[in-house]
């Protein structure tokens, strides 16, 4: 089962190592991370997408990334109603009898062309899970030169107390 | 008003001082330079002890923290000074230990430069280090020095590493040490009242219970906890065990203590654990080397977990009801709403089963050969037992949880969680620096005493008052009982040679004695603690002697090897 965590982190150099350190050393099953800078200057956000099967092990990853010291707080955006995003970039071949057909697609509104040479075009994909990966499969029968996952942003929805992070001070 | 500017060493000497600290364990180098320069400055009040490793200098200031409960402090050079300094961190990273490591760094300019004597130990020690600092700004290092010591303090305490360039030692700025409390990011999880439901649950499982069981580990004597538990277990009338690093935590001669717990733990221990149908597990983690196999572990009890760690919870053994805080305040609140109990049944069938484990490695006294279990209980004997003991890792060590008995507090100080071999030496000389009139004794083996024998000089130098018990069998002996167990008596690379620890202690000059028979065992302890200063006995010990009873790792807690019976000695006294 996939798990969305949202950490808030003190931006400080090292901080991603230190997540990435305590993934690696804890043996968690990471699907992606994508980490940024919010509208709290001096606050790194990061989502974390786990893929652990375990219950008692994905608790036990919660209270791991809380226990670091640069880490404000985790918002478990598991079970909320959440936007989680993905942003990916492909770079297909192009054949003269197939510009029609992906220029559907493209018209369906699902991916952006970025740019385009005679010889191959940069799509731009951006959506939730299923969209992203579904535009994926179709182009896929394309030849793709290069696909890029930005990984997985979260928001979750409405302004709910419970949902909010810590993001003060307190003595240890 | 007049600036107070100081350089970034004085800064370090200066923060050092406001926390207390009188004793820094290190070694000089080039990177940390500016700050043993400054030392000159603050030897009223610092003495710094000069080790012969930095990973001597890791275990000496955990020595002093485990048996003062105050912060120890280690300082070392850049690179390979701070690279030796990893499993002295690691260890007390496991056995939540509070240290403090200062490193000097290569200069700010010259960092990323594959420079000489340069490694990203900040970086490096992420994984066994509640936090690390690199100071890049001499602004923040007061502040820094501080905040790690709340760090290594609070909470369940631990090890940080504090890495400071050569430049910003050098550096001046105005020092003033910061008078607000430290605040870091993010609620601090105990800063909350204890649960009332889960209180409320804990207390109607122990009012129900019939065969409960109390855990007593290391955070009971983090906590301060002792009299709680002792009273939680009168109250109740609940037998307890104690996990390696909980010795000392309740009386070994308390009437309701069954001894320790897990691979090498006591017999009745152990099936009381089984057979339970309450675990009150205080200030530990279930430990592999405490629950064997996991699947099998105690399946009729519900679980209560008191524990400061809200990560340990439900991490290695599921738990019905949690209470996460410290354990003196959550039993505080606990022990008034518990009622008045008796368990005679229960502990009338523990008493069956302890009297069936006491023969059991009581061995072999018509032979003139000396037993590794003979000379721990004669130390025990012979120091009243209250000595501090400080053990290494091995069957020595295994043998001394079974043998010396503990009642005090923080009196056996040992390497559980990373199983450190050569920690005993060095924890020793630091625990010296605090305990200058109590006899402190390291029972250590001869593979064990060889990986960090380099320390002696430093007792030497410093003239530690601890006294070295080397039991010698000749072999890594642990090792080679699972050699001898589970691969078929192929001992391989376990054989090991020793240099001749009499010549050895005299060229480090200090007094050493051999023992190769019982009877001389009580003539060189006294010796021994004539002697003020440190010395070495040497115990030439049975070759191919066990640590019995054992449970493989991996099965079940229940599924105990005892001695074989051809091997026991039932009437001889120990």
């Amino acid at each position: 089962m996939k798990q969305t965590l949202i950490l808030f982190m003190q931006d400080e150099p090292g901080v991603l190592n230190r997540i990435s350190s305590l993934v690696r050393r804890r043996n968690f099953n990471i699907e992606s991370i994508v980490a940024g800078r919010t509208e709290i200057n001096g606050i790194t956000r990061m989502t974390l997408v786990v893929n652990e099967p375990n219950e008692a092990k994905r608790v036990n990853i919660y209270n791991n990334l809380k226990r670091l010291v640069d880490v404000f707080d985790v918002v478990d955006a598991t079970k909320e109603n959440c936007h989680v995003r993905e942003h990916v970039l492909m770079k297909i071949s192009l054949k003269p009898d197939e510009i029609h057909e992906i220029e559907k697609l493209v018209l369906g509104g699902n991916c952006k062309i970025l740019d385009q040479d005679p010889k191959c075009m940069i799509l731009e994909i951006s959506g939730d899970e299923s969209t992203v990966e579904e535009n994926i499969n179709i182009l896929s029968k394309f030849e793709v030169l290069e696909l890029l996952r930005s990984g997985k942003m979260a928001m979750i929805s409405g302004d709910q107390e419970r949902n909010k992070p810590f993001l003060t001070r307190s003595e240890p | 008003m007049k600036k107070n500017k100081l350089t970034g060493a004085e800064i370090i000497w200066e923060c050092l001082i406001r926390e207390g600290v009188d004793v820094v364990f290190g070694y000089p180098g080039g990177a940390i330079l500016p700050t043993y320069d400054a030392l000159s400055k603050y030897k009223d009040n610092i003495h710094h002890v000069l080790t012969r490793h930095e990973q001597g200098a890791t275990h000496m200031a955990d020595g002093y923290a485990r048996t003062s409960g105050k912060v120890g402090v280690a300082m070392a050079t850049s690179g390979p000074g701070a690279a030796n300094m990893v499993t002295g961190l690691a260890t007390a990273m496991m056995d939540s230990v509070p240290i403090i490591c200062i490193t000097g760094q290569v200069p700010r300019p010259a960092i990323g430069s594959d420079a000489f004597q340069e490694m990203d130990i900040s970086g490096a020690v992420i994984p066994v280090t509640k936090h690390s600092y690199l100071v890049m700004d001499i602004k923040n290092l007061a502040q820094t020095i501080k905040e790690a010591f709340a760090i290594a303090r609070s909470g369940r305490p631990g090890p940080v590493l504090i890495d400071i360039p050569k430049d910003v030692q050098s550096e001046e700025y105005d020092f003033i040490y910061p008078k607000e409390p430290v605040k870091l990011p993010g609620k601090n999880p105990l800063d909350r009242e204890i649960d009332k439901k889960s209180l409320g649950d804990a207390a109607d499982l122990i009012a129900t219970a019939k065969r409960p069981v109390i855990l007593a580990g290391h955070g009971i004597l983090l906590s301060g906890a002792s009299k709680e538990v002792i009273e939680l277990s009168e109250k109740g009338d609940i037998p307890l065990s104690w996990t390696l690093l909980g010795s000392g935590a309740v009386p070994a001669s308390h009437d309701l203590n069954m001894g320790m717990m897990g691979m090498h733990g006591e017999f009745a221990a152990n099936n009381a654990i089984q057979k339970a149908d309450l675990l009150i597990a205080c200030g530990m983690r279930f430990d592999d080397r405490v629950t064997g196999n996991t699947k099998t572990y105690s399946l009729d009890s519900k679980k209560i977990h008191i524990e400061i760690d809200p990560s340990e919870i439900n991490k290695n053994v599921p738990v019905d009801v949690a209470l996460v805080g410290d354990l003196k305040l959550v039993l505080k609140k606990l022990i008034p709403i518990l009622k008045d109990q008796q368990n005679t049944d229960w502990i009338n069938e523990i008493e069956k089963w302890k009297k069936e484990s006491q023969s059991r490695d009581i061995i072999n006294a018509d032979t003139q050969m000396l037993y590794g279990a003979q000379v721990i209980s004669d130390i025990w004997k012979e120091t009243n037992g209250d000595a501090i003991v400080v053990s290494d890792v091995g069957q020595h060590q295994m043998l001394e949880a079974q043998y010396y008995k503990h009642d005090e507090p923080n009196t056996l100080l040992t390497s559980g969680g990373l199983g450190t071999m050569g920690f005993s030496l060095p924890a020793a000389i630091g625990a010296s620096f605090y305990n200058r009139n109590k006899d402190i004794w390291v029972i250590v083996g001869d593979g064990s005493i060889q990986m960090t024998i380099t320390e002696l000089a430093t007792a030497v130098q410093e003239n530690a008052n601890i006294k070295i018990a080397i039991i010698n069998n000749g072999y890594l002996g642990m090792v080679r009982q699972w050699q001898q167990l589970f691969y078929d008596s192929r001992y391989n690379e376990t054989p090991i040679s020793s240099p001749d620890y009499v010549k050895l202690s005299e060229a480090y000059g200090l007094k050493g004695i051999r023992v190769i028979s019982r009877p001389e065992i009580p003539v060189a302890i006294e010796v021994a603690q004539n002697i003020n200063g440190p010395v070495l006995v040497e115990f030439v010990v049975e070759q191919h002697d066990m640590v019995y009873p054992m449970v493989p790792a991996g099965a079940d807690l229940d599924a105990m090897i005892s001695r074989p019976v051809h091997e026991q000695f039932k009437d001889a006294e120990m």
